[in-house]
């Protein structure tokens, strides 16, 4: 394409140039944060041996993850406080250093105001265990005292009525409850979870021999545990011993339980002055806490309003050490050198950053570009936008084009929803896609910004794609005539009528042409007829070979531009010509004899004939031939192709070896003659180059290479069929869905059962036709351009782009 | 209408649609050789799929069988 017309966009990748730049020390930070708003500057780096720690920034970079902890800090507290990270349009300039320091007393004022508050709501808690208690455990006293109230009642009016017969017994005096003799009997009052409370009673039980009496009372709402601050279900317990032992086994088995313990006054008057005292306390801390709640609430609201550009300011300070750390010291140490790749067209941009830079700093000498010279394979860069770059991804996901080799997107932005529309050819179903899509597109602005699920995203990413897929779609759907597997009369009425006016042999003998044929696409009488699908089949598998051996033809095309533009007559004269040869000596040769039947009308066994093509090529046609002198069009091409696969196989690695030596030599010379810089340049960047060369390996390569391509020549024009067959099963399947559910449906007469059958029509149509045939259709039309097409030419060894951008920094770490 | 008449309504609407892209997106030698290269691409495409559908109807050696039941 060279000298007739202008490179195209996207056709090559980026002319990239190796740039040394020389910084001055003072400026180097300036510099590299005015290259990183540029962004198109790879930094290679230069102290690869160098450990992280080992590197000059490595404190600083230190400095910047730990204020990248504070801020995680202040977005998990400010997650937990329901407080969202409101994005500040305004830009405020901020110092690091400023913000170190602001950042810390953030944190430690957070910190305290979080251990404070903490410490608050632990004593609070305990208050409203301790409340709880109070008022079970009252309630069970009270309970208690009354009951032994009635009880004394009763035994003294019993005393009094029984009196005179049998005078109480000295035993009987005893056992009832006289307060002055009781033995003093000890409690312990507290709260036991819940889950636990039987398990402890039974150990309390075993431990004490027996010898405790333990009530519990169910508190009906879950507490919040003062130690763990968890919700918990639990019981107030009152547990009465006697004797200091059997205290202290209590005591320790209540810790074990995780029992909270609360004294409880014995007096009641007492008791109701603490219940009061407890409350009293309770409402205070609540104050307390409500305007710590309140000062942390806005300490984080203060966070918020800039936490986006903190974030931002302190992920571009970590890239900007991250890239000098990349960059060699000068022996002067006052100087930084970097070395990176750019593309050509950047140099006026990056020498503009620099002078900028210089400036701004103060600095007093500028920092030095120059262009080093290199035998490195340069990064690939491709110039997408936002519709180009789905498909530029598509290729890449098989691999990043080589350096400056020709880039198969250029024509798969429309080959490929094109054979993706060959297998999904429904108008109507284009039509659903065709509104999705838009759908996605009108709201671009709105979805682009906010994070997807894992499938909406791949299909916003792919946007654009799919929506060529649809407008594809719609027309070979109209090519097919199906729209919902339905044929329309769009353009003119069928071509076929019946023989005669009592159409008896109709579904005999079938119609007869009478018109001429129907000018665009499918004639809708085939549709339903018993002839639909041997006519359809043959029609379809003829259409794939067609296209397939046209797109394959289109792939060596591109080899041929690619042996033009690095000047590689061999690959031209022993690759390309002897390729194309074979492929369309066979395939080719196919392809003709299908359009020529068609043309003709003839009634050729074209199986026969490319059987017969090797089997006894000698032998006469017969009812077969399509035209005169066949047989020797037919030798002619059979020869040819024998030919080709010895030109494709061994005059190449000669050749190569030829070139080897002359370059050789041709080296040694120029090296004599080249000056003394750029020798030292040389020897610098002398990457692999051209090392030794080994005849035996090139030569089992380029075997490989023609066998995989003789071998695949066969095999890609089969894989081409996938087109037929996905196409027949769309079009079959949502036939089966149109005939079997919707008219069935509408053949019951019946309103619940038609709107049945619409639900079951719509969702199969959704679920089965749109989402798995369009992926199934998508994947293969990916296979076809990946190993079809690509393996003529592309080689997809090379390796992508990245330069240091502050704005493709967000969306890596998000 | 027949085969070359058709043929020849793509090949204008692919001129057509070449000039628009030409006229309306004119970003430089290079986009617009991008573009013309993605029209052409399409047409052709586009051209051949009609071609093989009409030139495989054109002589007919099946013809439509009704079935029974219409």
């Amino acid at each position: 394409m060279g000298e007739c017309c202008p490179p195209m966009d996207l056709f090559r990748s980026e002319p990239m140039q190796l740039v040394q730049i020389i910084i001055p020390i003072e400026s180097a930070h300036l510099t590299v944060s005015y290259l990183g708003d540029l962004g198109l500057l790879q930094f290679k780096d230069l102290n690869a041996e160098k450990s992280p720690f080992q590197r000059t920034y490595a404190a600083q970079i230190k400095r910047c993850a730990e204020m990248a902890r504070k801020l995680r800090f202040f977005k998990d507290q400010m997650l937990k406080a329901n407080l969202p990270s409101s994005k500040s349009k305004r830009q405020v300039d901020v110092n690091v250093d400023d913000l170190e320091v602001k950042l810390g007393e953030f944190e430690a004022e957070l910190v305290e105001i979080n251990s404070n508050s903490e410490k608050l709501q632990r004593s609070n808690n305990e208050l409203i265990e301790y409340k709880l208690v109070l008022e079970k455990a009252g309630e069970f006293f009270h309970s208690a005292q009354s009951s032994a109230a009635l009880q004394q009642r009763e035994n003294e009016s019993r005393h009094i009525g029984d009196e005179s017969l049998d005078t109480p017994l000295l035993l009987e005096q005893e056992a009832s409850t006289d307060p002055s003799k009781q033995v003093k009997l000890g409690f312990l009052t507290g709260l036991v979870p819940r889950g636990k409370s039987l398990a402890f009673e039974r150990i309390l039980f075993r431990a004490t021999r027996g010898n405790v009496f333990l009530r519990q009372a169910v508190v009906e709402n879950p507490v919040t545990d003062p130690v763990s601050g968890e919700k918990v279900e639990k019981n107030v317990f009152v547990v009465f011993y006697s004797g200091e032992r059997a205290k202290n086994k209590i005591l320790k088995i209540c810790e074990a339980f995780g029992a909270n313990r609360y004294s409880f006054p014995e007096d009641l008057g007492r008791q109701a002055q603490t219940i009061n005292e407890v409350s009293g306390r309770i409402s205070e801390l609540k104050t307390t806490i409500d305007i710590g709640l309140l000062h942390q609430g806005s300490l984080l609201q203060t966070i918020g309003e800039h936490f986006e550009n903190w974030n931002l300011l302190v992920r571009k300070e970590k890239s900007i050490y991250h890239h000098l750390n990349m960059l060699s010291l000068d022996v002067t140490k006052k100087c930084l050198v970097a070395e990176g790749w750019s593309p050509i067209f950047a140099s006026k941009q990056i020498q503009d950053a620099l002078q900028r830079a210089a400036f701004d700093s103060n600095s007093q000498v500028g920092a030095i570009f120059q262009v080093l010279h290199t035998q490195e394979a340069p990064p690939t860069y491709f110039r997408t936008n936002k519709f180009t770059s789905s498909f530029q991804e598509i290729v890449e996901a098989y691999g990043v084009a080589k350096y400056q080799e020709a880039n198969p997107a250029v024509y798969t932005i429309v080959t490929f929803p094109f054979l993706f529309a060959v297998m999904f050819g429904d108008w109507g179903h284009g039509i659903c896609l065709l509104l999705a899509t838009l759908y996605l597109i009108g709201r671009e602005r709105k979805l682009s910004s906010q994070k997807l699920g894992d499938i909406m995203e791949m299909a916003f990413g792919g946007r654009y794609v799919i929506l060529l897929m649809a407008i594809f779609s719609i027309y070979t759907g109209l090519i097919y005539n199906e729209f919902f597997s339905v044929p329309f009369e769009l353009f003119g009425s069928s071509a076929y009528a019946c023989r005669d006016l009592s159409c008896r042999d109709a579904t005999t003998a079938g119609l007869i042409k009478v018109r001429p044929t129907y000018p665009f696409g499918l004639d809708p009488v085939w549709h339903g007829s018993r002839s639909e699908l041997p006519f359809l089949n043959s029609l379809k598998m003829k259409m794939s070979i067609l296209l397939g051996v046209v797109q394959m033809n289109l792939g060596i095309m591109i080899s041929f531009f690619n042996a033009r533009f690095f000047r590689s007559g061999v690959n031209v004269w022993f690759q390309f010509i002897p390729q194309i040869i074979f492929l369309n000596s066979l395939f080719g040769y196919l392809s003709v004899l299908i359009v020529m039947k068609w043309w003709t009308g003839s009634k050729a066994d074209l199986y026969h004939v490319m059987i017969y093509m090797f089997l006894s090529p000698t032998d006469e046609l017969g009812e077969n031939q399509l035209f005169s002198g066949q047989r020797t069009v037919q030798l002619v091409l059979l020869l040819l192709a024998f030919v080709s696969v010895p030109w494709m196989l061994f005059p190449k690695p000669f050749i190569l070896k030829m070139q080897h030596q002359d370059r050789h030599q041709g080296q040694s010379y120029a090296l004599l003659e080249n000056t003394e810089e750029s020798l030292q340049v040389n020897s610098n960047h002398d990457a692999h180059g051209h090392g030794e060369f080994e005849f035996s390996e090139v030569f089992v390569h380029q075997m490989i290479h023609t066998i995989e391509f003789v071998l695949g020549a066969v095999s890609n024009t089969a894989s081409y069929l996938r087109l037929w067959a996905l196409s027949l099963a769309h079009s079959e399947l949502s036939s089966v869905f149109y005939d079997k559910v919707l008219m069935l449906a509408w053949g019951f007469n019946n309103v619940i059962i038609l709107i049945v059958g619409i639900i079951v029509f719509v969702c199969a149509t959704v679920g089965v036709l749109l989402l798995m045939e369009t992926l199934s259709a998508f994947l293969h039309a990916l296979r076809l351009h990946w190993v079809e097409f690509q393996n003529k030419f592309y080689e997809g060894d090379g390796y992508k782009f990245y330069p240091f951008s502050f704005a493709l920094l967000d969306d890596e770490d998000e | 209408m027949g085969f070359l008449v058709t043929t020849l309504i793509f090949l204008v609407i692919g001129i057509i649609a070449s000039l628009c892209t030409r006229i309306c997106c004119n970003r430089g030698p290079s986009t617009n050789l991008f573009h013309l290269t993605l029209v052409i691409t399409a047409t052709i495409c586009c051209w051949m799929m009609w071609a093989i559908v009409y030139l495989a109807q054109m002589k007919p050696l099946i013809v439509p069988i009704l079935n029974e039941g219409e």
